[in-house]
């Protein structure tokens, strides 16, 4: 009797399902009882024209009819339009088509038609997601400075201790009333003087526009010869910057005997209201020059602190959530809580919480823990933690529901009491999964930390986020590197260890 | 000597594998279930040593009801009574000698036990039963490394270090090849014969019940629908086959080992 299939007659007769497809899409085949194909065909075809109208829309989002939308849209993305109106059109007759063939009892295969049907979704993908080809290859020059960077930034590791040779003159703003003195000129000590030693510094006037200070006359001397030195500005508060004179920074080039004259415009400063009186600024050249041998750079040994950091992040929100997940997965587990309907409702609920937890990802966790314990590594270590309980809840309880219970049986019959019954016959079982959970979590929890800290969860993120928002490409490269080392090293590690575990 | 009385079992489900099963089985027997798949052979073996519940009746081991037993006194009459698996139900991730010790779980001290600590004499002993079937060269190795003969061995060796008064083994050959299969039961027919230790096994293959089984019972949907001597058995009609069997079953004898599975 289970060979026999039970033919179902169409309801009615070929060209009547295919007036009634043209009218509704997939109505005919529903009256020849293929209701799936009916129901894929009809859903298809009303969501594909959804779709195509809300691009329209946007496309044309002034026009107000849709005829209008259609017309103006065309002018915009004239092969999109096309082709969706061209396929869409076709995938129309093929449904009339195909509720005529089904209607009459013919045998059907529908690869064609859900081929076009995937066709179409995927050009309103192509659309939608603003993928543009020409764009990628046309602008990829502009990626390269920052790709060659991180790809190699090993100039940025190192550094050397910097000795500077430097020389100040005091100069009186915006007033010629008591001006400082030129400086006492010592034998052997780089010099610097300025003629005069006063003068207006630049300003804006109403309309914003640049209004040039006094120009200084600078004479420096005793400075090392041919070498480049930089003119700083200090201002009336001790705050020192680089001028820019017709939009550089100035640097000069010491001449054989080690001097220099130059003629600098009192640059624009704004001074706070608090600083009153007499508004005494400084001129001050200064050569630097690397001294003493290579040393590890600041950015260099932020990262390998942050990278521990991250490290230690890792593993102590493995940690707590090992600790937090055990005895959780046990009342996750179906075998052990489908006694009483109880037990079944408690399993029911830990189920729930573990699958809405592990569907919010990490970054949205750490979100949440930096407002609530402030920026830093507690904070990913917490969003981690959750995260953590989670996924290894889930992976340990059905550890524990896939458990052979053969042995169990076998310890039993021996005489066993319950706890040898655990220890011989249960244990066994589990350790390797546990084991291999664990290492695999704490692998992700690393790789997850690495990332976290771009939210301010702490780690090595943080500062990878703050040196490319600084452009330092370099630096970040210093720290991608790290990443992508540790992560490697990590995968190797974890994979050899949960061999040894299966 | 064990002495069932009226033994009824029903599961949870609504489920009667036995039904009012009566039977006694001397010292020194080897006696041999036989039955289709469902008819209730597992069931009955897990009743005497309650790794099931028995619903209703009396298993009375050596005078003591075994289905009253609880807590120690029921760890005491497992540990004479040893057992057998069809797929060996060994820790797989355990050595063998570990596996075999195991057998001594309800001699030793819990305690110690918990720590893998066992007695100087047990683990001689488990060396001993490894001698008799034949696989002291597998010790140390892991139990999964074993093929499925050498596993049940190893499962033999386990039952044997409980010094039972008696064997259930659930169909221990079914997972095994013909040589393999008389293999293993040539070992129980020797622990039968050489140490009167009393053996209860449910067989499928009616050549393999003709030559070990001294008696025979038969089971048919939770009923004993048969009883007989080894000489009985070895006369059996179809019709009394086809009682046990099933009216769709077809007689299977010498050879049927390598033409499938029961009937």
């Amino acid at each position: 009797m289970r060979n026999t299939k039970i033919i179902k007659i169409p309801l009615i007769a070929a060209p009547f399902a295919a007036v009634l497809s043209a009218i509704v899409p997939g109505l005919g085949q529903l009256f020849s009882h293929r209701i799936k194909r009916g129901l894929l065909l009809f859903f298809s075809f009303i969501s594909i024209i959804g779709l195509f109208l809300w691009r329209l829309t946007l496309l044309a989002h002034r026009e107000l009819t849709y005829a209008d939308k259609f017309v103006k849209s065309f002018s915009r993305q004239p092969m999109f339009v096309i082709f969706i109106s061209a396929v869409l059109a076709l995938l129309w007759l093929w449904i009339i088509y195909d509720a005529y063939h089904v209607a009459k009892g013919r045998k059907t295969k529908g690869i064609g038609i859900f081929t076009l049907v995937l066709l179409l979704f995927f050009s309103l993908g192509w659309q939608i997601s603003e993928i543009d080809v020409y764009k990628m290859v046309k602008e990829f020059p502009d990626a390269w400075p920052p790709l060659s960077r991180i790809l190699w930034p090993w100039e940025a590791a190192v550094t050397r201790d910097t000795s500077s040779v430097e020389a100040k003159a005091a100069i009186l703003a915006d007033d010629s009333v008591n001006p400082p003195p030129i400086p006492e000129y010592i034998e052997g000590k780089p010099y610097i003087k300025s003629t005069p030693t006063y003068g207006n510094m630049s300003t804006l006037d109403e309309k914003n526009e640049a209004v040039k200070g006094s120009v200084l006359h600078l004479e420096g001397s005793g400075f090392e010869p041919d070498t480049v030195t930089f003119i700083y500005w200090e201002d009336s508060i001790g705050n020192e910057f680089r001028p820019r004179q017709d939009g550089e920074y100035i640097s000069l080039i010491t001449d054989a005997d080690g001097s220099f004259t130059f003629d600098l415009v009192m640059p624009y400063r704004l001074t706070p209201p608090s600083a009153v009186g007499q508004q005494i600024h400084h001129v001050h050249a200064r050569q630097t020059s690397d001294v003493g041998p290579l040393k590890p750079s600041e950015p260099l040994l932020l990262t390998i602190e942050l990278m521990l950091e991250t490290i230690f992040m890792g593993m102590m929100a493995t940690f707590f959530g090992i600790i937090l997940a055990i005895p959780l997965s046990f009342l996750a587990a179906r075998n052990l809580m489908s006694g009483s309907w109880i037990t079944i409702t408690i399993y029911y609920i830990i189920r729930t919480i573990f699958n809405i937890t592990r569907s919010i990802e990490p970054m949205i966790w750490a979100l949440i823990a930096v407002v609530w314990v402030g920026l830093g590594p507690f904070a990913g270590i917490i969003a981690l933690t959750i995260h953590t309980i989670a996924a290894l809840g889930k992976l340990y309880s059905e550890a524990i529901e896939s458990i052979d219970p053969g042995p169990i049986e076998a310890i039993q019959a021996t005489g066993a009491n319950k706890l040898q019954t655990i220890m011989f016959a249960v244990v066994p079982q589990m350790i390797p999964p546990f084991v291999s959970f664990t290492i695999y979590r704490w692998d992700i929890n690393v790789r997850m930390s690495t990332v976290i800290g771009m939210v301010g969860g702490g780690g090595i993120g943080f500062l990878l986020v703050q040196y490319i928002r600084l452009l330092d490409y370099k630096s970040a490269g210093i720290a991608v590197w790290f990443i992508a080392i540790t992560v490697a090293i990590l995968d190797y590690v974890s994979s050899k260890i949960r061999e040894k575990f299966v | 000597m064990l002495e069932i009385r009226n033994l009824t079992k029903i599961y949870n489900d609504g489920t009667v594998a036995l039904k009012n099963i009566s039977f006694k089985v001397e010292d020194g027997e080897f006696l041999v279930i036989i039955g289709l798949s469902g008819s209730g052979k597992s069931t009955l073996l897990r009743c005497i040593n309650r790794l099931i519940e028995p619903t209703e009746g009396e298993i009375l081991w050596n005078g003591k009801d075994v289905a009253k037993a609880d807590g120690r006194s029921l760890r005491e009459v497992r540990r004479q009574i040893g057992m057998i698996f069809q797929h060996f139900n060994l820790v797989k991730r355990s050595s063998v000698m570990t596996n075999v010790l195991a057998g001594r779980l309800g001699y030793v001290k819990p305690s110690s036990s918990l720590l893998h600590h066992f007695p100087k004499s047990d683990r001689k002993k488990a060396f001993e039963a490894l001698e008799m079937v034949g696989i002291t060269d597998q010790a140390e190795k892991r139990a999964d490394e074993l093929s499925g003969g050498q596993q049940q061995r190893v499962g033999i060796a386990r039952a044997l270090m409980q010094d039972p008064l008696m064997i259930l083994a659930d169909e221990p050959v079914a997972s095994l090849d013909p040589v393999l299969a008389h293999s293993i039961l040539g070992y129980l027919e020797d622990i039968n014969k050489n140490r009167n230790i009393t053996i209860m096994c449910s067989l499928h293959y009616l050549d393999l019940v003709q030559q070990y089984s001294s008696r025979v019972i038969g089971l048919r949907d939770g009923n004993l629908v048969y009883e007989g001597s080894n000489a009985e058995i070895r006369k059996m009609t179809d019709g009394e086959f086809k009682e046990i069997y099933g009216e769709e079953a077809v007689r299977v004898n010498a050879g049927s080992l390598t033409g499938g599975d029961n009937a």
